[in-house]
């Protein structure tokens, strides 16, 4: 991590460099003759030529591809509807209307594509096969596919599987085509995040990505094209972002993203009625918010996942005295954060395909009694349920309840259609530990979902009507059993859900009964699972998010032998730097005599 | 940084034609600029021979090298570096003769140097020392066994598989018999993109026998198995970023290349959990997939995942 800190650092110095010479050697704002030509024209645009269609033996070899790779989601006649549709939400694109979300082109016109021309920026078909739509199930096709091979299947689909629209027809298409590689951008700079931040309100943007641009405004009732729910995008997570090309903390992908609209989608272009100025304004502001580490560069994203690098050890840090409950006091803005990734439950039944939590960021402090944990997740609702539920929070096999997506049902029945249609269970969360961790014959865990019958688990779980009971855990399938004598002792020091987002904090004693309670020591690996529940997307019992084993370590304090070890050590070089320099000297005046 | 990541799959090979290619040009440089009579100090020759070395380990390739591997290299490369700076006097003089100069330190500029290091070098160790010594809270490093040892048989769905003498019921020819030459010529060329044989189109619509059971295969993997091993099979699946191991990646040719299918059809069976402890069953979220799909369609989907990986299956003789 500490390689790629500084690998960015360079690029910070290289992009403020660019910074300078742009803002010292031309006026900022985007005014050549281009933005006054041709009526109708939006700023930034310029009308250009449809592309000549593909060849019929680049056709004819894309459907080789197309039935090799493509037709398991998208279906035999690109109507989106291939055997892994059903389960995935967002479903896979219907190709049949051609409309597709990520281009260059004015809103309503087709993408660019030219089968002739894999150029990035010339060609956003090409770069969406390349580079996949992060936070779908369209993968990078990059190093799978040749090049070639990614035009060839391109000229199928375009040609064949977009049956409403042709892509050659002058009299119905045009080109209008965003110049984001000759406009200006405008440097981001506080004053330019402040305008962008008073333009998202202006232009309603808030409305539906919610006050703190989490995406939580309005997100149960939009709909894309086909009718199926759609959730507006939380800045704070850039590397889940559609158009994001692999490339996340770019302001580029906002800016035209912005300009351009998404296809399908509620998200409408912005080119009529804001300046290419107000734009960039708007993207930095945006850009701004995507999560950053301390020092406020991006965050390392791993190249084989497009999602943020994971540390799996979480640090708490001691402290004497109390342990604030204000996450924004100094104890705890010291802190340093620790990404937590979550993947569906997809082990045992009702698997959650589509888990709507995928992170969760945790710090911790302890002191001489007791260790506490700080948890900030995005969650776009607060699920509280209205009525008793008719299971408690312990039960785990509740399929009468919670029932799994079953794999073909046709699209009205399908996961992405079920996604405003569930009843709303409790938000809810819970980390576990092994029990007597301290007997454990390494490398032997307690199983990542809830212990087994020879390895229990420690669980404390929270729900969002304020209750948290530790549980112990002996198995996927068996209900926990209450540890009272515990759960008294643990503390809820502060749950909010706040603009998109729940901020919880629990306290728990570092020991408790040796024999059902984990106990903490420091400098010790202790092997910790996370699961997040999200109440609006039906969770329950099994069905929810869940994370790999990480590990909870007590920083210990710093022994004083770190301190004295190095000085005796650079005491000794200065020894051994004298001792050369006589020898030296000495030789050297033998040689002279 | 993507333009930078090297080809999956193709690593060690564009590896080793890298730095064989940097050697060449580092010759021909050298070679060069000695002939314009400019040549470069043996010193700075070798030191710069070597920090290229050491960067190119640690930035070029992905995923990262870990530091342990990467100062074994290092070493190695220093140790070589040395050699070929000492293969004769002559050159281990020229080679001393910078060092010689700072320590004797003759003139201005060497005696500024020759302080700056004295005074630089006893700070320098105290910081790496000092943090050598700070509480080690790195990640601890697990080392799992990827393919455990199969059992001699195993029950799924209450009938008893003999490894060693089962077979793959859907692995047949016209007739409906066993047939491994004519399944193995229907798999997709393994070249770039993997692609079918243009004649073996599983969602051709008079498809019969191997490639409706293929297709079948096919559209179980893709409402199961994508979420985790991914769309390429190749273990990128939508949720395989949360999880530690990550999904297997069927297309490297270190996973079911080299096993039998019915050591496939026992891992799918019986998943994470059922995994000896060299395994590391607790860790694993592989379902026990008898939990969810029916015997024939595990085997279907063995058939699948050789197909669309262009591998054969290993067999026991």
């Amino acid at each position: 991590m500490r390689d790629l800190r500084s690998k960015s650092r360079w690029f910070a110095v290289l992009i403020a460099l660019a910074a300078i010479v742009m803002v010292s050697g031309s006026a900022i704002v985007w005014t050549s003759a281009e933005a006054q030509e041709g009526g109708g024209v939006p700023e930034g645009f310029k009308k250009e030529e449809l592309p000549a269609l593909p060849s019929a033996e680049m056709i004819e070899a894309g459907k080789r591809v197309y039935f090799t790779k493509c037709v398991w989601c998208h279906g035999v006649d690109g109507a989106g509807d291939g055997p892994a549709a059903d389960r995935l939400w967002p479903r896979p694109r219907n190709f049949n209307q051609g409309t597709f979300k990520i281009r260059r082109t004015a809103s309503g016109e087709l993408p660019l594509f030219d089968a002739k021309k894999p150029i990035p920026g010339q060609n956003d078909l090409f770069e969406t096969v390349t580079h996949g739509l992060p936070g779908s199930a369209m993968p990078s096709w990059e190093g799978i596919l040749s090049e070639e091979q990614r035009l060839q299947v391109l000229s199928f689909v375009t040609t064949q599987l977009v049956k409403d629209r042709k892509f050659d027809d002058k009299a119905t298409e045009t080109l209008t085509v965003l110049q984001l590689d000759s406009i200006k951008p405008v440097p981001s700079s506080p004053e330019s995040i402040k305008k962008g931040a008073e333009l998202v309100v202006d232009k309603k943007c808030i409305e539906c990505h919610g006050v703190e641009g989490r995406g939580d405004g309005n997100a149960f009732n939009l709909k894309d094209d086909w009718g199926f729910p759609i959730q507006p995008a939380d800045w704070h997570k850039c590397w889940n972002f559609r158009g994001s090309r692999q490339d996340p903390y770019n302001v580029k992908n906002i800016f035209r993203t912005f300009s351009t609209g998404v296809s399908g989608t509620p998200m409408p272009s912005f080119a009529d009625n804001t300046t290419v100025e107000e734009r960039w304004h708007i993207a930095n502001f945006v850009n701004s918010l995507c999560e950053r580490d301390a020092n406020g560069e991006p965050l390392p994203i791993d190249p084989l996942t497009d999602k943020p690098k994971i540390n799996f050890v979480i640090r708490s840090g001691p402290t004497e005295g109390d342990i604030s409950d204000d996450p924004g006091s100094e104890m705890w803005q010291k802190r340093e954060r620790r990404i937590v990734l979550f993947g569906g439950q997809i082990t045992h039944k009702p698997r959650n395909f589509v888990n709507r939590i995928d992170d969760v960021w945790v710090k911790s402090i302890y002191n001489d009694k007791d260790i506490v944990f700080l948890f900030q997740w995005d969650d776009r609702s607060k699920s509280v349920a209205t009525e008793k539920l008719p299971f408690g929070p312990n039960q785990v096999n509740l399929e009468q309840y919670v029932k799994e997506q079953a794999p073909k049902t046709g699209e009205p029945d399908s996961i992405a259609a079920q996604q405003s249609k569930y009843t709303v269970y409790n938000d809810a969360f819970a980390f576990q530990f092994p029990v007597k961790w301290q007997e454990l014959p390494a490398p032997i865990k307690p199983r990542y979902l809830w212990g087994d019958q020879k390895y229990p688990v420690d669980i404390v779980k929270w729900d969002a009507s304020g209750a948290v009971k530790a549980f112990a855990g002996t198995g996927w399938d068996q209900d926990f059993e209450d540890r009272d004598d515990f759960t008294e002792k643990l503390k809820v020091l502060k749950q909010e859900w706040k603009d998109g987002r729940w901020t919880l904090m629990v306290s728990r004693p570092l020991k408790g009964d040796y024999d059902e309670d984990t106990k903490f020591e420091m400098g010790k690996y202790i092997p910790t699972v996370f699961f997040a529940w999200d109440g609006h997307n039906g969770d329950a019992g099994r069905k929810m998010a869940v994370s790999a084993f990480y590990y909870t370590v007590l920083e210990p304090p710093i022994p004083k032998e770190t301190y004295i070890y190095p000085t005796l050590i650079a005491f000794g070089v200065v020894i051994l730097e004298g001792w050369v320099l006589t020898r030296r000297a000495n030789k050297k005046k033998g040689k002279a005599l | 940084m993507t333009s930078l990541k090297l080809v999956e799959g193709f690593m060690p090979m564009q590896m080793l034609f890298e730095l064989a290619l940097c050697v060449a040009l580092f010759a021909l440089t050298s070679h060069l600029l000695g002939k314009g009579g400019k040549a470069m100090p043996r010193f700075w020759q070798g030191i710069l021979f070597w920090t290229f070395i050491v960067l190119y380990l640690k930035y070029r390739v992905y995923p990262p090298i870990p530091f342990s591997v990467r100062a074994m290299y290092g070493t190695v490369s220093l140790i070589a570096v040395f050699m070929w700076v000492s293969s004769n006097e002559e050159d281990w003089k020229k080679f001393k003769q910078p060092i010689m100069n700072v320590l004797d330190a003759n003139t201005g500029f060497h005696k500024a140097l020759r302080t700056m290091f004295l005074i630089a070098l006893p700070i320098i160790l105290w910081g790496f020392s000092y943090n050598s010594f700070l509480p080690n809270l790195d990640e601890p490093v697990e080392l799992r066994t990827v393919h455990p040892a199969p059992p001699a048989s195993t029950k799924v769905h209450g009938k008893t598989f003999v490894l060693q003498t089962s077979q793959n019921p859907y692995r047949v020819n016209p007739e409906g018999k066993y047939d491994q030459e004519y399944t193995n010529a229907r798999i997709v060329e393994q070249s770039m993109g993997r692609l079918m044989k243009p004649d073996a189109n599983p969602w051709d619509e008079k498809a019969e026998g191997y490639l409706k059971y293929v297709r079948e295969g096919g559209e179980i993997f893709y409402q199961n198995c994508h979420f985790c091993h991914g769309d390429n099979l190749n273990g990128r699946g939508l949720h395989a970023f949360a999880f530690n191991p990550i999904p297997a990646n069927f297309t490297d040719p270190g996973t079911i290349a080299q096993l039998q299918e019915t050591f496939i059809f026992w891992r799918v069976s019986k998943g994470g959990i059922g995994l000896p402890n060299e395994g590391f069953p607790w860790a694993s979220v592989m379902p026990p997939w008898e939990q969810h799909l029916t015997t024939d369609e595990i085997w279907k989907v063995v058939l699948f995942e050789y197909w669309h990986t262009g591998y054969y299956p290993r067999t026991w003789d």
